[in-house]
């Protein structure tokens, strides 16, 4: 796993003190977001997605060339003079960037579930032996939402609300084959809750350059808990487990009352809880769809995952989509930043 | 044992006042699962291969307003293991057959029965631009596991990076200059698609260098190929990459006139000439063939029977 993470800062009290109407929308409190990186001059989906893949590159064995195949999951596509690229795929220009050449590409579009798509497809390439190694990468220049959010934004029932928690930044993760024996990813998958396609809409902005985007926020967060509960026994019971025995979830970092709230329902209607449940929006914001592998890289950054662990990844997003990944920590972890 | 085509379609915006991909590939699907006799519950996959929608939506993903829209998989959430998964695929006019290949995966190793692909393109501002070498169109196509046959059975795909600049496209935000009256836009992200000449004579000679390399590393040459299934169908490209290729014009499928500018429908219009003239039926050999902006050429080959067997 690899990150590019924009070296300025944006505080939420800097934020919201750049809103064009007097709010008093109290938003530290309400996320937990204290910050969150973004893009500077020169700075775009596109090079965050390059920096990300370099640094997977890094703390992997692999080099560009062994990459067979790789797919951008970007939901932004800046890249130099246009907002948004369409043509030729993003994927084109990060693969030739990183010196990947020969991999197959495309573009791939499930909102802030893009990344754990990419692993889901891939992982199905690479058990079948179709491909020994495969790369997911996105880069997130989103915060331009916040900003053109913000030149509207009148109270908290506004539903562009939650355009404000979004930060900038790039994520990649290397799949490939396990050694034998070795441990790996148990149970991933995905279901679309199509009747709630329309929660949350984003579309090229007419105040700005960018995107706006337009969020029924409570009713996706009681939707989601209600619905991803049962999904989340249906895939621990298929690993064979408990919710109990997972070490560390990650879900979508959107806000930290949105994650504790849903946990807790979780353990509510499951029984059981898993031990960790990770969160770092405090200084990152929601990173679209990066938010899963950033949390993951920070934990193996940090030692804090070892060999052994089972981490839980649940993807949330707009559609509605619902995907999660349970596979268990190798041995690489231990050694994680020191791979070369 | 192999991922075969169920069903194939696609259709034009004729008469469409105001074309809508949504719409475009709603209809297709819908046409697409009743010609195949199948429910739309049926389908585990829906990918959608389209590029340009009249609003630009970035997000949810195209396909989950698709699926809702045919009404797979609604209510409940799926447990028990068969709900529907939606999801947008991006790369142009080879997107198809990038789809093709990972439904064909997920088929082969059985995590779905039944895959759909979706494509459809209009105009962004509802309007043609200058230059924009398509027109409205979209198309459905399924696919499923059949033991009796080896269907898709190779995948290649090849980029050609000194190329990338000869067809590029992008949302431009243009800003209104003076003063702004009340209630008028600050101003507007634009599609721009900029096609230099050359470009579909360049795609062709890509096609060929791309579809001779694949064909080598399987043990075979233009001539094993019964039936060509190609995208775009401008004559520039096709009637070029056929002569170069040196594949006789009664060995390929022809996309009716009314679809020959479509975009990301290309290769389903194609496939769809190559089953009503009942051709592909009667092909060991097909080859999908389709180049786009990157320059990006994607290939699969389509095979009655698998390699090796007794006919």
């Amino acid at each position: 796993v690899g990150v590019k993470l924009p070296s300025q800062r944006l505080t939420t009290s800097d934020l919201m003190s750049q809103t064009r109407h007097q709010t008093r929308i109290q938003l530290e409190r309400l996320t937990g977001i204290h910050e969150r990186r973004v893009a500077g001059p020169g700075e775009t989906s596109f090079t965050l997605a390059v920096g990300a893949a370099r640094d997977c590159l890094a703390h992997s064995r692999h080099q560009a060339a062994d990459i067979e195949m790789l797919i951008s999951t970007s939901i932004t596509r800046s890249r130099g003079g246009s907002s948004q690229s369409f043509e030729p795929p993003l994927s084109l220009y990060i693969k030739n960037a990183i010196g990947a050449g020969q991999a197959a590409n495309f573009d791939l579009s499930n909102a802030c579930a893009g990344m754990l798509t990419g692993v889901f497809l891939l992982q199905d390439l690479v058990t079948r032996g179709e491909i020994s190694c495969g790369m997911v990468v996105s880069g997130e220049y989103i915060s331009h939402l916040s900003h053109n959010a913000a030149q509207q934004i009148r109270s908290l029932f506004s539903k562009q609300l939650a355009s404000l928690t979004l930060g900038d930044a790039g994520a990649a993760v290397i799949v490939e084959q396990a050694p034998r024996g070795a441990d790996g990813i148990d149970v991933i998958g995905f279901t679309t809750l199509a009747e709630h396609s329309r929660l949350c809409l984003a579309f090229p902005s007419n105040i700005g350059p960018g995107a706006q985007m337009y969020t029924k926020s409570r009713t996706l967060h009681r939707v989601a808990i209600e619905d991803m509960a049962p999904l989340v026994a249906e895939a621990i019971s298929e690993a064979g487990i408990d919710l109990s025995d997972i070490d560390y979830l990650i879900p979508h970092q959107t806000s930290a009352r949105a994650i504790r709230k849903g946990t807790a329902e979780f353990a509510r209607r499951l029984g059981a809880k898993p031990k960790h449940v990770v969160v770092n929006v405090e200084e990152y914001g929601n990173t679209s769809s990066t938010t899963l592998f950033l949390a993951l890289h920070k934990y193996l950054r940090e030692q804090r995952l070892r060999k052994g662990d089972r981490v839980m990844l649940l993807a949330l997003a707009s559609g509605i989509e619902i995907g999660m990944a349970i596979f268990t920590v190798g041995s690489e972890a231990d050694n994680y930043g020191r791979m070369h | 044992m192999g991922a075969c085509i169920e069903a194939a379609g696609a259709l034009a915006s004729h008469g469409l006042r105001k074309p809508s991909a949504r719409h475009l590939a709603d209809t297709a699907a819908r046409r697409c699962l009743a010609f195949a006799g199948r429910d739309a519950d049926d389908v585990d996959v829906l990918i959608n291969a389209g590029v340009y929608r009249e609003d630009s939506m970035g997000e949810p993903a195209l396909a989950a307003l698709i699926q809702e829209d045919i009404g797979a998989n609604l209510g409940q959430p799926p447990i028990g293991g068969h709900g529907t998964f939606s999801f947008d695929l991006a790369n142009g006019a080879c997107g198809v057959i990038s789809a093709i290949r990972l439904e064909t995966g997920l088929l082969r190793s059985g995590v779905i029965r039944l895959g759909a692909i979706v494509t459809s393109d209009v105009d962004p501002n509802l309007t043609r631009p200058p230059g924009a070498p398509f027109q409205p169109a979209g198309g459905a196509m399924l696919l499923r596991w059949d033991d009796g046959a080896a269907g898709f059975t190779d995948f290649g795909q090849e980029t050609f990076p000194e190329y990338e600049d000869l067809f590029v496209s992008g949302l431009v935000w243009r800003g209104r200059h003076g003063i702004r009256p009340l209630r008028r836009t600050a101003g507007k992200n634009h599609m721009v698609i900029d096609m230099k000449p050359g470009y579909q004579t360049r795609l062709a000679d890509c096609a060929e260098e791309a579809a001779r390399r694949f064909l080598r590393q399987l043990g075979m040459d233009a001539g094993d190929i019964d039936l060509l299934v190609p995208a775009p169908a401008w004559p520039e490209f096709l009637d070029r990459v056929r002569v170069r290729l040196d594949i006789p014009g009664d060995r390929v499928a022809y996309t009716p006139e009314d679809l020959a500018g479509a975009h990301t429908t290309g290769p389903i219009a194609a496939l769809q000439a190559a089953i009503k003239s009942g051709r592909l039926g009667e092909s060991r050999n097909t080859l999908m063939l389709a180049a786009g902006a990157g320059i990006t050429v994607a290939l699969a080959l389509y095979r009655q029977t698998p390699p090796g067997s007794r006919m």
